[in-house]
């Protein structure tokens, strides 16, 4: 029962700490709704009002070419009251999904497939937190605290694939599937965890008696991904009426990238830049870089699925189109999972460093860029610059640790030896 | 060879390596900023000033604000001062109400005549118990070849920055509202601002225009666009003027672009022939040990970040302003200023956009010297760099350097591999108790911050007083619990003393690196003060020795405490707390001054650990 007491204690003070911050600071989730780290074009809660405002007035909601998120959505809100004048019950609405998402966290944690997978067992299994530590890592983490007083939809989208990893730890695979459905159909990149969960689904799933057959277990489950993507188009269709429309006002602009409103990540200072003709090229490219981490990261760590799905969350913190602090807040969440992986860490510190000091100087230089007139778009890139550094620093450091701890895993005799590069 | 063998000796030292070397970076990285600092006057260091926008072609027309203006001048002032001296003849200070009631209607009606449209704003502002209120009334010429899009500002208010009557800038306004009303020429809408006073004035205007006020503020009911510049015009002295003196800082250490200044200068010195003085240094004559003083004076300003004049409310929003102030007994008359302020609108007329932007970061060391801010960040930098380094060395001294074992300084070449594995692995860091300790103590530093924004202003000193003592107990008290536990937690481990000090050091200089692209001055004076947390740390030894030197450490820390550091400046400055405060208050409350949040977030919990490392000695 003293566990059962430390997680009420936890998901308590997450929430109480929301609802203060919420309560004490009226007009901090409008600061933050409208802060470029956290709303990006596509989960702007902002982009969701005027939406909203179009779909109750039975106006296509992608009118105004503002609004890019999923229609699903705004069924949902529609129900919900007029955040404007009654702003509470949206706020402690996302405030449970946070709670939600914390609780996915604790499930995937109490699993241990982090630790002790079927093809893998890590060398310093004890070396590890609890569920509790984890969820609270993720509920008092700042990033995750403001995105979710910004209402930023993204949390949506972390509650999907957080669901679809808890699902597939605890072998419910068609859960799974049905999640990461939803994830991709709000914001189309989860599509790329495909492989990786299927592959961690395969491998629950083979850990019982008769392992299924591996081919079609993935044509399955494929066919399931599809279906449930298909279906929520379809629930869309009826909402908004005109498929084309929806698809290029959400998927297109995922795709496309038209808007290149400024934000954390690399890619709207590159395509401002660029030369038009270029553009289709370039477009390819990023793509391609993004999704060919996939590739390589699975079937290097075909042993580890679920370490393949973090990696690849902290690849799209950094290279996804829209990223936001809410992506980085996801990519932290998994990675108190791989305590174990801490000691064989090398530049925790730097990482660390280079993340503090690209939060503090980023709104600064935004700030002199946009408000103060005596900086420019440069200040504010180079700023994205440095978080993305900071981030891949410690991606790097986290696959580095994974690789040696498969290393000597591998080489029992190695353990704590040193490496040198060569 | 023997240079190479002594390196390869240190690099194998590690005691060297994690405890010595980094003090010394650290030392070297202050001494370098502050000599750098020192260096910035030389001719090498600073440039000569020069106009970026080409636009502004300071002093290119000829002014035409002579002769019969003169008269109207006087008459303006004649029935202004009659109407000043009879509200002081029915009773003084007490009826200023009264008085600006019957003034305001006269300046409405003169500006009504020239044709202006005008308007009043009511607007009241209460801080440490203390009520400011007062009217403003303003009025605009429209462009006759403008859209009304873009418009300049005259601000002419009635008390001066120095508490002194504004009586000659008021009506020197007066005469060039009705004189610009003539002119065909303007591009850009003029608007005349009369304010009661230099500090809530300008500040509740500026506000409304942006629909930015408080609920004491009224809105404003006319209104122009976008505001391109600002000049106050401020004229308190009854004879004639030998200089003009330009203040140009503004709130939080922003600072208008360099070309006004430059084009004030400019008109001044070179079309009118009325020499520019700056930061009160009256008799500049250009030597080092001047223009040194004159950039110490315009860093402390921009340090303190305060308002420094009716100009200094517009610097938040993107507009440039300075003030004009005449100085000193010569021979220049009212005239010669409205020419001045003439031609300074001619320019800023001309402006087709806005003015280059790299030109917002500056130190000025005369009015026709500066150093930009390539020049004079990195000494900034070096010094929050030092805390950074120091961070980072402790960091890898609680990994890799176990304190416990000196064997590495005798560490023996036969040594086994697996001992050698043992040195190289990474020693497990207890990181939650310094990580809650820093951040919790930088939450705490909101309770003086609210205290001292919020209590009435006859408190102030008790206050103070009140948190010298709380500034001695707390950091004992928590240096005893850290210690002893006291029954309250697990007595703390050395390297736990280390990540406290590393991580405060690493939230310090990543505040101040932040900071110095903001408020350059601000950051390096917090900077200097807080070198010494970079040094002090917990003391080995035997206890009677740790407890004198902590002791005296103690005493000397206390000195660069951010209340004794207040009670210091005062002292020596020969104000009193109260005003002191008072005024900080003010600051937060109408200026939206954030000076407090670096002093109480930022340098008061970086203090309190270094003083709870120190103390902690002694138990």
């Amino acid at each position: 029962m003293a566990v059962d007491r430390r997680k009420i204690a936890v998901f308590g003070a997450a929430f109480v700490l929301r609802l203060l911050l919420t309560c004490l600071f009226p007009s901090l989730p409008d600061l933050l709704t409208g802060r470029v780290e956290v709303s990006t074009p596509v989960n702007s809660f902002k982009r969701l009002q005027e939406g909203l405002f179009l779909y109750t007035r039975n106006v296509s909601p992608y009118d105004g070419g503002v609004f890019h998120q999923a229609p699903l959505l705004l069924p949902l809100f529609a129900l919900l009251p007029n955040a404007k004048s009654w702003p509470l019950p949206t706020a402690i609405f996302y405030f449970l999904v946070d709670l939600l998402n914390a609780y996915a966290l604790l499930t995937i944690s109490a699993s241990g497939q982090s630790v002790k997978s079927r093809l893998h067992s890590a060398v310093r299994k004890h070396v590890r937190w609890d569920g509790v530590s984890v969820a609270a890592w993720f509920l008092f983490n700042p990033l995750t605290i403001a995105t979710c007083l910004a209402r930023s939809t993204s949390v949506f989208t972390t509650s999907g694939i957080l669901f679809a990893v808890s699902n597939a730890v605890s072998g419910n695979t068609i859960n799974a599937m049905l999640a990461l459905g939803f994830a991709s159909y709000l914001s189309l990149y989860p599509v790329l965890l495909f492989i990786p969960l299927v592959l961690l689904c395969y491998d629950r799933r083979s850990e019982g008696s008769s392992p299924p057959n591996v081919g079609s277990f993935i044509v399955q489950h494929a066919a399931l991904l599809l279906a449930s993507v298909a279906g929520l188009l379809g629930l869309s269709c009826l909402i908004t009426g005109d498929f084309w429309e929806f698809i290029s006002a959400t998927y297109g602009f995922h795709l496309l990238v038209p808007d290149l409103t400024p934000n954390v990540g690399l890619w709207w200072y590159f395509f401002i830049e660029m030369f038009d003709s270029f553009r289709e090229f370039f477009l390819g490219v990023f793509w391609l870089h993004l999704a060919s981490y996939m590739g390589g990261l699975t079937a290097r760590f075909r042993r580890q699925p679920l370490f393949v799905v973090t990696a690849l969350l902290g690849v799209f913190a950094i290279f996804k189109p829209y990223p936001s602090i809410s992506d980085a807040s996801l990519f932290f969440a998994l990675l108190p999972l791989y305590r174990h992986l801490f000691p064989l860490m090398r530049y925790t510190f730097f990482a660390g460093s280079a993340i503090l000091y690209s939060s503090l100087l980023g709104p600064a230089f935004y700030h002199l860029w946009i408000y103060a007139g005596s900086g420019n778009a440069n200040f504010f890139y180079a700023i994205t610059l440095v978080w993305s550094l900071g981030l891949s620093i410690l991606l790097a450091d986290t696959v580095f640790a994974a690789l040696r701890d498969e290393w000597e895993q591998e080489c029992p005799g190695m353990v704590g030896a040193e490496v040198r590069q060569v | 060879m023997a240079l190479k063998s002594a390196i390869r000796n240190l690099r194998n030292n590690p005691h060297f390596l994690f405890a010595r070397l980094p003090n010394l970076l650290s030392f070297i990285c202050v001494v370098v900023g502050v000599v750098w600092l020192l260096l910035l006057p030389l001719n090498e260091y600073s440039r000569q000033t020069y106009i970026s926008e080409n636009a502004l072609l300071p002093g290119q027309v000829h002014a035409y604000f002579t002769g019969s203006e003169q008269n109207i001048f006087r008459g303006y002032k004649g029935e202004l001062e009659g109407l000043l001296n009879d509200g002081q003849a029915r009773g003084g200070q007490k009826d200023e109400a009264e008085v600006t009631a019957a003034v305001s209607d006269k300046l409405q009606s003169i500006l009504q005549a020239a044709g202006l449209k005008i308007a009043t704003q009511k607007y009241e502002y209460t801080s440490a118990g203390i009520t400011h209120r007062g009217e403003n009334t303003y009025a605009i010429i429209h462009a006759p070849r403008g859209d009304a899009t873009e418009a300049i500002v005259l601000v002419a208010p009635w008390i001066t920055a120095d508490d002194k009557l504004n009586l000659n800038g008021v009506t020197l306004a007066l005469t060039l509202a009705r004189y610009f009303k003539r002119w065909s020429l303007w591009s850009k809408d003029i608007i005349f601002l009369i304010t009661p006073d230099s500090k809530t004035g300008t500040q509740a205007w500026i506000d409304a225009y942006h629909d930015t006020h408080p609920a004491s503020v009224q809105p404003l009911p006319l209104k122009s666009g976008a505001l391109q510049g600002a000049l106050v015009i401020e004229y308190p002295l009854d004879h004639r003027f030998q200089s003009l003196h330009i203040v140009y800082d503004g709130v939080n250490g922003q600072l208008p672009n360099l070309d006004l200044f430059n084009t004030a200068v400019a008109i001044a010195g070179g079309q009118m022939g009325i020499g520019a003085d700056l930061q009160e240094m009256w008799g500049h004559d250009d030597s080092y040990e001047h223009r040194l003083q004159t950039m110490f004076r315009g860093m402390t300003k921009q340090g303190l970040g305060y308002a420094t004049g009716a100009h200094s409310s517009f610097m938040p929003y993107h507009i440039d302003a300075i003030t004009l102030q005449t100085k000193g007994e010569g021979w220049e008359d009212e005239m010669a200023l409205g020419r001045t302020i003439e031609s300074l609108c001619r320019s800023l007329n001309n402006l087709l956009e806005h003015l280059h932007q790299s030109f917002f970061f500056y130190l000025l060391m005369q009015s026709n010297r500066f150093v930009s801010i390539g020049t004079y960040l990195p000494s900034a930098m070096l010094i929050a760099g030092n805390f950074t380094i120091m961070a980072i060395a402790l960091w890898m001294r609680t990994g890799y350097y176990p304190e416990s074992k000196p064997s590495a300084k005798h560490k023996n070449e036969k040594a086994s591999t697996e001992e050698k594995a043992k040195t190289n692995s990474i020693a497990e860091r207890h990181l939650a108790l310094p990580l809650s300790l820093v951040l919790g103590l930088h939450l705490l530093g909101l309770v003086p911050l609210w205290v001292f924004n919020n209590i009435f202003h006859q408190y102030f000193t008790i206050t103070t007083y009140i948190f010298v003592v709380v500034d001695i107990i707390l950091p004992l008290l928590l240096a005893a619990i850290l210690s002893n536990g006291l029954g309250l937690s697990k007595p703390i481990i050395p390297q736990q003393y280390h990540l406290i000090k590393s991580f405060s050091l690493l939230l310090l200089g990543l505040s101040l690196s932040t900071l110095a692209t903001l408020n350059f001055s601000l950051s390096f004076m917090i900077g200097l003060l807080c070198t010494p947390l970079s040094f002090v740390a917990r003391l080995p030894g035997s206890a009677p020795f740790r407890l004198a030197t902590s002791s005296l450490g103690l005493v000397l820390l206390k000195l660069v405490s951010p209340p004794t550091v207040l009670l210091g400046i005062c002292w020596y400055m020969g104000i009193s707390v109260e005003a002191v405060l008072t005024q900080a208050a003010f600051g937060w409350d109408v200026w939206g001054v954030w000076t407090q949040v670096v002093v109480w977030c930022v340098w008061w919990p970086a203090w309190l650990i270094g003083c709870v490392l120190l103390g902690s000695s002694m138990f």
